[in-house]
């Protein structure tokens, strides 16, 4: 096998698309159960049937998340680059989060200490996640900047 | 370019930097699995790079990039080796250098045929230390042992190389 074939061989799990994929399936899962589930627990006195659809939409969000998650961590790997996209889309998903219980919220008259809280923790992880993803990145970019001078 | 920048650009996810790394170590990994398996075994080779790339990203350090390779490498060799005992199957074997090829050609079969001869072990340290040109402290670390354990193998391997390669010269 030539390298140039070993490249077009690998060239499918190294697409940027796909990784980035991965990292978008598992936060829309992770933000759609987390939308579903909010309704759930908010909402009082809510027939079976209703109970049992929400239980199966919760599922089937988390079923995703999980996808997304096992993907990135074994079939997709993510690069610096891959991982400050994969913050700001985790950040985006975070606000897309905070508005359904702003929404709920407001709907309801009564803030939820309970709410607050989730709220405020996932957004701190995704804040930090970013952060973290940011300065892994700027200190590749410093040692590419340092060792091109240097050859 | 310096092998530690182009790790740095793969980290980074420059995507021009995967075929560029693929390009400069291609065929240190393919003679290593070609060696090791007594024949060339592209699936082996394949596996090696999927699991290089999916581990830069948690490499901290791009300078040991050589030895971390062959860790991998050899990883994929023993599970190989494992499959094949585990199914007792025939042993491939390397094909036969064809009569109008120069001298050259020759002894490199012939020097090959010998290195596949050797046990694993030591046909493993032979070819990390000669033919990849790796420090005993490298070699030591792909093989998971000390470093005297090392040149103990390296003393055994060439020995048994030596009496192969005598042991050719009067088959012939």
């Amino acid at each position: 096998m030539t390298p140039e074939e070993l490249i077009k061989r690998l060239d499918p799990p190294l697409s940027l698309r796909r990784r980035v994929g991965y990292v978008t399936v598992a936060l829309a899962g992770l933000l759609g159960s987390g939308l579903v589930g909010l309704l759930w627990a908010t909402e009082p006195g809510l027939p079976p049937r209703t109970v049992v659809a929400f239980a199966v939409l919760v599922a089937i969000g988390l079923a995703w998340a999980v996808f997304g998650t096992w993907a990135v961590a074994r079939r997709a790997p993510l690069f610096a680059r891959d991982r400050v996209v994969a913050g700001w889309l985790g950040v985006a998903a975070w606000l897309l989060f905070t508005a359904g219980a702003v929404v709920v919220t407001t709907l309801r008259h009564r803030i939820e200490p309970g709410l607050l809280v989730v709220v405020l923790v996932l957004g701190a992880v995704a804040v930090l996640r970013l952060r973290a993803a940011r300065r892994g990145r700027a200190a590749l970019l410093r040692r590419k900047e340092q060792l091109s001078r240097g050859s | 370019m310096s092998d530690e920048l182009l790790i740095v650009r793969c980290r980074l996810g420059e995507r021009d930097a995967f075929p560029e790394l693929v390009r400069a170590w291609h065929g240190a990994v393919d003679r290593y699995v070609r060696r090791m398996l007594a024949g060339p075994d592209d699936d082996v080779v394949q596996e090696v790079w999927l699991a290089v790339f999916h581990g830069l990203p948690k490499l901290r350090r791009p300078e040991r990039f050589a030895p971390w390779l062959f860790t991998i490498a050899r990883r994929a060799v023993t599970n190989r080796l494992r499959d094949t005992y585990a199914h007792a199957g025939p042993e491939p074997a390397e094909e036969p250098a064809g009569p109008d090829e120069s001298d050259a050609i020759v002894d490199r079969e012939v020097l090959g045929e010998a290195l596949g001869a050797l046990p694993v072990r030591e046909r493993e340290v032979l070819l990390l230390f000669y033919l990849e040109d790796l420090p005993l402290e490298a070699c030591a670390q792909i093989c998971a042992v000390p470093v005297g354990t090392v040149k103990s193998r390296l003393n055994r391997a060439r020995r048994l190389l030596r009496e192969e390669l005598v042991r050719k010269e009067y088959e012939a």
